[in-house]
Order: structure tokens, then sequence, then C-alpha cells
């Protein structure tokens, strides 16, 4: 409708025909408090109480959860196997669909013209990433890519090659780099994080586990070599069928090549550093054996 | 359209008596046809604008017109014409969440300090008071068995309990933009340019306030540190006017008092803090500790 609406509806006109709304005329929504089961009272509620009729019910010596009568129960009679073993060590990544990213960006939630960081994304309330139960921080998911056409320079955690791919189609830049649990806390939560004083950690290199991975190309590592990722980049456009934009031709160029160093978690500050917030200061460390600690 | 009266006219029969028994208490909400409703003020009126919205009103609503009125002079004549903000003065009549909001007020801070106790916790009674067998009396374990006069109590109020619950912040909101919209249907809302009073004489507001029909009780809500001396010594002593800062606006405060009164700035005050919730994000961490963007 074109006219603009009565605030408040018909409400409204009711209410102002109703005596005065006071502490005595509230009342809850018929329907919303429901009486509790008191057991043991009344004609329906009493004599057995809703325990049943003599036996073990009504007595409360029934037997133990799993017990069906002396054969060997179902959770003994199969046998184990390691399906859920190590489950609280693996890690998790939450997935990030490149839908949810063009979303993100089109609200303007996040900044495209600014290095896309899990600090970023978080603020954005993109993802919610819980370091305490096994996440080891975000991946990139295929969904979307058709529709994908934003020119972004993107850290995450892992990356499917499709994303990859989608990314790199519009002329973006990607990058995975690995978050031990602490460091990843701290990326996720900055603020709590400064005012508790504590100088910024060193970012810890990954487990043998994950080395791998990370120094490989084709997964766009922060520890891999350069030229091979370029190489990397001209086969995967190769794969997918399109022409890989040249970046250093952008104007955006110094924006996309931003990259953090291996020890390094927030990108204007260094690992030692210590942030005041109430004055807004920054303090470096002057020792040697504290610097040569931190630039190590 | 009826309004609550304030002194009704009844006649005696007996000659010597006065018309109204003093000790007659009256509901407020009977019909008054002597509390007039002043329409609201329509477009073309000479009165200024004193104060439009500084938030932007969606398309589809309307700000809402008020008078504005003054407390410097006994008569009714509005000063000026303000605008209000629909989506904290005009907003769907949620009685039910008034009324969580309320039982929440009342029962959060509660705690209960009953306590009774148990056989084990009743002095003595560690000892079987006589055999089982033999004595011709029922059998018992100990003196201060539940049975027992003078024994613990079983099923008792078991120590300080805390009903300390929260709702959360979105309904607390809510809650008051609910309470400010009902009184501003039901015209017990009255917005004022400022504070000062001539005298610091309690009877002037009380006149002030009869003559207007603003009604029994009036909560007046103001913002910032400096007050006029004189409304803080007049509203001193009295239990029915009383006068808060904006922070400490509530649902109950509101609903026990019939009239409320705010200056322009509380309104202004109100408006930013009750719309902020409207566009915010979730919090990631408490909201009192600092944020760059929010």
């Amino acid at each position: 409708m074109s006219f603009p609406k009565k605030p408040g509806g018909k409400a409204t006109d009711i209410l102002q025909n109703l005596p005065r709304i006071t502490l005595a005329n509230l009342r809850p929504e018929p329907g919303s408090k429901k009486l509790e089961q008191r057991r043991g009272r009344g004609q329906h509620g009493g004599n057995r109480s809703g325990r049943g009729h003599k036996g073990e019910r009504q007595r409360g010596n029934r037997p133990r959860l799993g017990f069906v009568g002396g054969s060997t129960p179902f959770y003994l009679a199969i046998p184990k196997y390691g399906y859920n073993e190590g489950h609280s060590c693996r890690p998790q990544y939450q997935p990030l669909s490149l839908k949810r990213l063009q979303y993100l960006i089109d609200l303007g939630r996040v900044d495209p013209t600014q290095p896309i960081d899990l600090t970023q994304l978080v603020n954005a309330r993109g993802v919610t990433v819980q370091p305490l139960k096994r996440d080891y921080g975000v991946q990139l998911v295929d969904e979307g890519a058709d529709i994908f056409a934003a020119k972004i320079n993107i850290e995450v955690q892992r990356a499917s090659e499709g994303a990859i791919a989608a990314i790199e189609r519009n002329g973006g830049v990607v990058t995975t780099s690995f978050y031990d649990p602490i460091s990843l806390g701290i990326l996720i939560k900055p603020v709590p994080f400064f005012l508790r004083g504590q100088p910024i950690p060193r970012r810890m290199l990954p487990g043998e586990d994950m080395v791998p991975y990370y120094t490989n190309a084709e997964n766009r590592g922060y520890l891999a070599d350069p030229e091979k990722i370029q190489q990397a980049r001209l086969a995967l456009a190769q794969k997918y069928g399109y022409i890989l934009p040249d970046i250093s031709k952008d104007e955006l160029y110094h924006m996309l090549s931003m990259r953090k160093d291996v020890r390094q978690i927030f990108f204007g500050l260094a690992p030692g550093w210590v942030v005041n917030m109430t004055e807004k200061k920054i303090l470096k460390p002057t020792d040697e054996k504290l610097l040569k600690y931190y630039s190590s | 359209v009826m309004r609550p009266m304030s002194c009704p006219q009844f006649a005696s029969s007996f000659a010597g008596e006065s018309a109204v028994p003093s000790n007659l208490l009256l509901p407020t909400n009977l019909v008054d046809p002597s509390r007039t409703k002043r329409p609201p003020p329509s477009a073309d009126c000479s009165l200024p604008v004193l104060r439009t919205c500084d938030a932007a009103i969606p398309a589809h609503l309307s700000p809402i017109q008020t008078w504005v009125e003054t407390l410097e002079r006994q008569d009714s004549e509005p000063v000026g014409v303000a605008q209000l903000h629909p989506d904290v003065f005009a907003v769907q009549p949620r009685l039910d969440i008034l009324h969580q909001v309320e039982i929440w007020q009342r029962n959060f801070k509660r705690i209960s300090h009953a306590h009774t106790k148990v056989r084990s916790e009743v002095k003595g009674g560690g000892r079987k008071p006589w055999n089982q067998k033999g004595g011709g009396r029922a059998r018992h374990g100990s003196i201060r068995s539940p049975i027992w006069r003078g024994g613990g109590v079983s099923h008792g109020p078991r120590g300080p309990t805390s009903y300390y619950y929260m709702l959360p912040m979105k309904v607390r909101v809510q809650g008051l933009k609910v309470a400010l919209s009902s009184k501003m249907t039901q015209d017990y809302l009255h917005i004022v340019d400022s504070l000062n009073i001539p005298t610091p004489d309690p009877q002037y507001l009380l006149d002030l306030i009869r003559h207007r029909h603003w009604g029994q009780s009036v909560l007046i809500v103001h913002v910032g540190e400096e007050l006029p001396e004189n409304i803080l010594q007049a509203t001193a002593d009295m239990k029915t006017v009383n006068i808060i800062p904006a922070i400490g606006l509530n649902v109950h405060s509101m609903l026990k008092h019939e009239a409320l009164v705010l200056t322009m700035e509380t309104v202004q005050f109100l408006e930013e803090k009750l719309l902020w919730h409207d566009k915010r994000y979730t919090p990631l961490y408490p909201f009192k500790l600092p944020y760059s963007d929010l």
C-alpha cells in the first residue's frame, strides 16, 4: 500500500477506549503458563502417583539403562570400531560458502577493498567460530561459485578447489594459513585480548600432519613457494577453463598482495607488542633477547 | 471518549454530612467526563514544532505529533508541538511482554531466605529412642524424624534460593517501548519543554496536576546531572510525584504511576537508546567492552 500505515494498527484504537493499563490489569498470555504436574495430589494425581501397579516400576527398582533381562545387551554385542576415536582432537573448520560471502559483500558488512581476514568475517557476523570446540578456522566451500563476482584478498584456513577457482577467476587472491587455537581465539576477539594487557604472541607453525597441506601450492598455502603458486594458478585456470586475469596490472595490486608474516596474527601489529586501548598506545619491546625471540 | 474521574458527584440524603465520605477509595478506572481529551495537533497548527525525530523513520510510518506543555504556568495551554518516533512511542501494545517484564523485574532480585532444618540437621536424634521390639510402642529410629513433633521438615524450603533469571535484552527493550506506547495511546504521556518551576512549593505541583487532570500520581523523567533545585525540593517529600533519571526508567514505575512526564532531552535520549537495539549486531563480547563499529 502506498499510503502510510497507522503506527500500532487497530490495537492502539482499541487501547484508547480501554481502561488504564496498571499493575492490576496485567495478566499472562492465555496458554503461556502451564501448571506443573504435582504427583500424589487429588483424585487423578494421587493413589499410585503415576508409578503404575506393583513390581519394579512402582517400587523404583528397575535395572540400569541398556539391560535386556540377562542376554548380552545391544551395546555390548556390537563390536567396537573407531568411528569417533580421537574426535575431540580432530580439527574442525566452519564452512563459509561463496554465496554467503557474496551476500556479506553486497550488504556492505565486509569491505572488499581491504584484505579479508577471519577478524573481518567475525566482525561482520558472517561466521561464528568456536576455538574451544576444536575449530581451527574457516573453510571456503564451493556453493555459490557461479554467482560469485567480487575481487577480494581473502585468507582462510582451508579452501576447496572450486572456491579457489571462483575467486581467482574474478581477479582475487586466496591464501590458506594456519592459526593455532590460542592465536585463533585472539584473532576472533581482539578487543578482550587487548584488554588483558598481554603482549601479542607469535603464531605457531602447523603440526607435522598439516605441514604438507600448507606447503602445497595447489592449496595456496602460506608456506608454499610463490612461483609454484603462480604455476598452480595457471594450471587451475586451464583446468576450469577461464582466462587468469593479471593482478600485477590491477590498481588494487598493493592491497591484493598484502600477506601476513608467518608469525604474525594481525596485519598492522607484530608479535611482542602490547596494545593499550584506554590510552590508545602501542608498546614495543626494546630488550635484545625479547626482540630476538619475537622475530625468530 | 471516557476517562477515569477524579471527584464523583454524590448526593447525600443526610443533611449534615459532606457528599463524599473521607474514607472512600475509588478505583481510578471509573468513567470521568471532566477529563477531556485534547485532540492531537493537526498539520495546520499555529504552534511551532519544537522537536523533530533525529533517527530515520521507516517510509510506511509517520511520526507522532504531541503537544509540548510547560510547568511554569498553571494553565494548560500547550507551548508547541513535538514529533515522536513511531517505533518507540507507537509499537504494538504487547501486553504479554509487559507482563513478562513486570514479573521479571519483581522476581529477578528476589532471594528468599526461608530455610528449614532437615532431620539430620535438627539437634539430637542420633540414638534409637527405644528398642525395636518389646515396648508396645511404634517403632522409631530417631526422635527427629519428620513424623515427630520437633522433628525435621522433609520437603521444606532449603536455604537461600535465588529466583534470578534474565529476559533477553531485546525483550526488555521492547517492554519499555510497549509501556511508553501504551502511555501515549491512553493519553497519560506528557512532554514538557523543561523542568523549571517558579516555586519549590509542592502544593504548586499538586495544583498544576489537579488542574490539568493528569491523574493521581506522576512520574517525571529527566536526563543529565544538573536539575533545577525547585523541582527537586518540591518532589522530595511527595509520595505520588516522583522524579527519576532516564537511565532509571522501568516498566514497573511506569505502570505504577498514572501519568508520565518527559522532557524533550529525555525523549531524545530514550529514542536514541531504544532504537539502537533494532539495528545492532549480536554481541561477540559484552557491550560494556569497547567496540569500534557499534
